[in-house]
């Protein structure tokens, strides 16, 4: 404190009439905040000299090292490109197969993919392929496939996309039935997995089911899907109709969800990834990656 | 030569000296903006918001999107792996006020249109966590159920020309009409997609083809964020 006694004042004086004038020292400033300050106006210069600092009438001034933030992303994303490289030529040229029996190669594309699905799929499929019901979006993770599990089949559905075509059924839906005959229906439905007491009505709707309904058509004729079941011993066009008779159900297997499908019917989408325009468009690359991916979850065949 | 004193000692003196000195940094930041070419991009395809994607982004704005959400993809690696291109200035020029934000509890959106189904934004509006368990997202259950009120939507669209949104004459005197079309999967849509480009989805956002609610508007507005711009006519300044 002794050198704050001995400088000068900046001749200010308040209270006066108190007897006890407050005063102010005007020392001089701390010497290493002083020099810190003289160097941040140098680092100021030499900042405008070498990166882009000045606006201008018609541009701005671009600094002697040229840097721009959009070359950086460019290089970053060069530099990726450059290391997946020797990855991706690989993977462009072999078929599914071949991959999925490479180690090294299979777990470069399941990473990829692992990567893609948290952003593209999950909101759908949720985290790991586990199905979101409240949308009747599909289980990935287990052996239940509604088109087909194995690589290709995958692939096709990822690139193109699917819909559902289960049509409306109750009268006041557009379809062509009383609400009695869609209660029928719907208790034969629940008879093919054991959930039905109502032999009666059951009796009924095995009659709507095999005929003026034609649900055998698709979900064929022991309702076991388009995919295992058959049309009088013929295989069944690949439609994506699932098996009524395991208890593994998109919307809700119980009574209500049931009659609501076969009332107003379901028609799910599967985006096409491989022809959707501008925020949905994956390269045949990623959709390989996808697949993998998807295949490796549990259910791939 | 004015002393430091007397600046000190005068209140109105210090008050328009302190006010030359911010206009003349202000001006020398905002100024150039005016006249710099590179500050809006060219680009192809950007046009203004249907009346139905416009009721949808007051909507956004209504229930606070933005402060979870932000609309600017930074030039990143990560944020290009993650959302795409980064996001230019020449998409949000006819934003007032525009929705860059930077708080993201929830994703980004700047393009989010086109990337999930409408099925997926209903069920997402309805009840967030039934779709994406970990979301801390509400629930915005009620934009089904409200009917969307549009009188006022020529009145907006001529403020918005007002601030340089090149809305024409023929564009709010059709507004009513193409916001109605825009909503619907039946309608005739030959007067909208000449008014505003063959690329306007036209859909049944809410998934009730006899009402037009709130939330058809949202997801209009959501479906279209992001893909106006023809990236491919786009040449960025990178090398």
């Amino acid at each position: 404190m002794a050198d704050l006694k001995d400088g000068k004042t900046t001749g200010h004086q308040w209270d006066e009439d108190e007897g006890f004038p407050l005063q102010e020292y005007n020392n001089p400033l701390p010497r290493w905040w002083l020099y810190t300050f003289y160097a941040t106006i140098i680092w100021a210069v030499i900042y405008w000299i070498l990166y882009p600092a000045w606006p201008m009438v018609d541009g701005f001034t671009k600094g002697m090292w040229n840097w721009s933030m959009y070359k950086e992303l460019q290089q970053d994303l060069d530099d990726v490109a450059a290391k997946q490289k020797p990855f991706n030529d690989r993977l462009g040229k072999m078929s599914l197969k071949e991959i999925a029996s490479d180690n090294a190669l299979l777990q470069f594309a399941v990473s990829g993919g692992k990567a893609m699905f948290g952003d593209y799929c999950a909101p759908c499929h949720g985290g790991g392929g586990v199905g979101v019901k409240a949308g009747g979006f599909p289980t990935l993770a287990d052996d239940d496939w509604l088109f087909g599990g194995d690589l290709e089949t995958i692939q096709e559905t990822i690139s193109n996309g699917r819909n559902g075509q289960m049509p409306a059924h109750l009268k006041s839906a557009g379809g062509a039935f009383s609400d009695a005959q869609v209660d029928d229906l719907t208790q034969y439905v629940l008879s093919l997995s054991g959930k039905s007491k109502d032999a009666v009505a059951v009796a009924r709707g095995d009659t709507l089911f095999h005929g003026e309904a034609a649900c055998n058509s698709c979900h064929g004729d022991k309702g076991d899907g388009s995919l295992k079941g058959t049309l009088a011993g013929g295989p069944l066009p690949p439609v994506g109709a699932p098996n009524l008779t395991d208890a593994i159900w998109l919307y809700g297997g119980d009574l209500q969800t049931v009659r609501e499908s076969i009332a107003k019917g379901r028609v799910g989408q599967m985006p096409a990834w491989g022809t959707g325009t501008t925020n949905r468009k994956l390269t045949p690359l990623q959709i390989k990656q996808l697949t993998l991916y998807v295949h490796s979850l549990g259910g791939g065949k | 030569m004015i002393k430091h004193e007397t600046i000190e000692k005068n209140v109105s003196l210090m008050t328009i000296l302190t006010l030359v000195a911010i206009a003349i940094g202000g001006l020398v930041e905002i100024v150039p903006l005016f006249f710099i070419k590179s500050t809006i991009e060219p680009v192809k395809g950007m046009r203004a918001y249907t009346p139905l994607e416009l009721k949808g982004r007051d909507i956004y704005i209504r229930e606070g999107c933005y402060n979870c959400h932000s609309q600017m993809i930074r030039p990143l690696r990560d944020e290009a792996a993650r959302y795409g291109h980064y996001s230019l200035a020449a998409e949000s020029m006819y934003d007032h006020p525009f929705q860059w934000g930077s708080k993201r509890t929830g994703p980004d959106l700047a393009r989010i249109g086109g990337k999930y189904s409408n099925h997926w934004h209903q069920a997402h509006m309805e009840a967030p966590r039934s779709v994406v368990p970990e979301s801390v997202m509400p629930g915005y259950p009620w934009l089904r159920k409200t009917d969307l009120k549009y009188d006022d939507i020529e009145k907006r669209m001529q403020v918005l020309n007002m601030v340089g949104v090149p809305y024409t004459a023929e564009q709010i005197a059709n507004a009513k009409k193409d916001l109605v079309d825009q909503a619907s999967l039946a309608s005739d849509a030959s007067g909208l997609t000449k008014r505003y480009g063959n690329k306007v989805p036209k859909d049944d956002f809410d998934a009730q083809p006899d009402r037009v609610t709130e939330l058809d508007a949202l997801v209009a507005y959501l479906q279209m964020l992001g893909t106006l711009v023809d990236f491919s006519s786009y040449q960025a300044q990178t090398r």
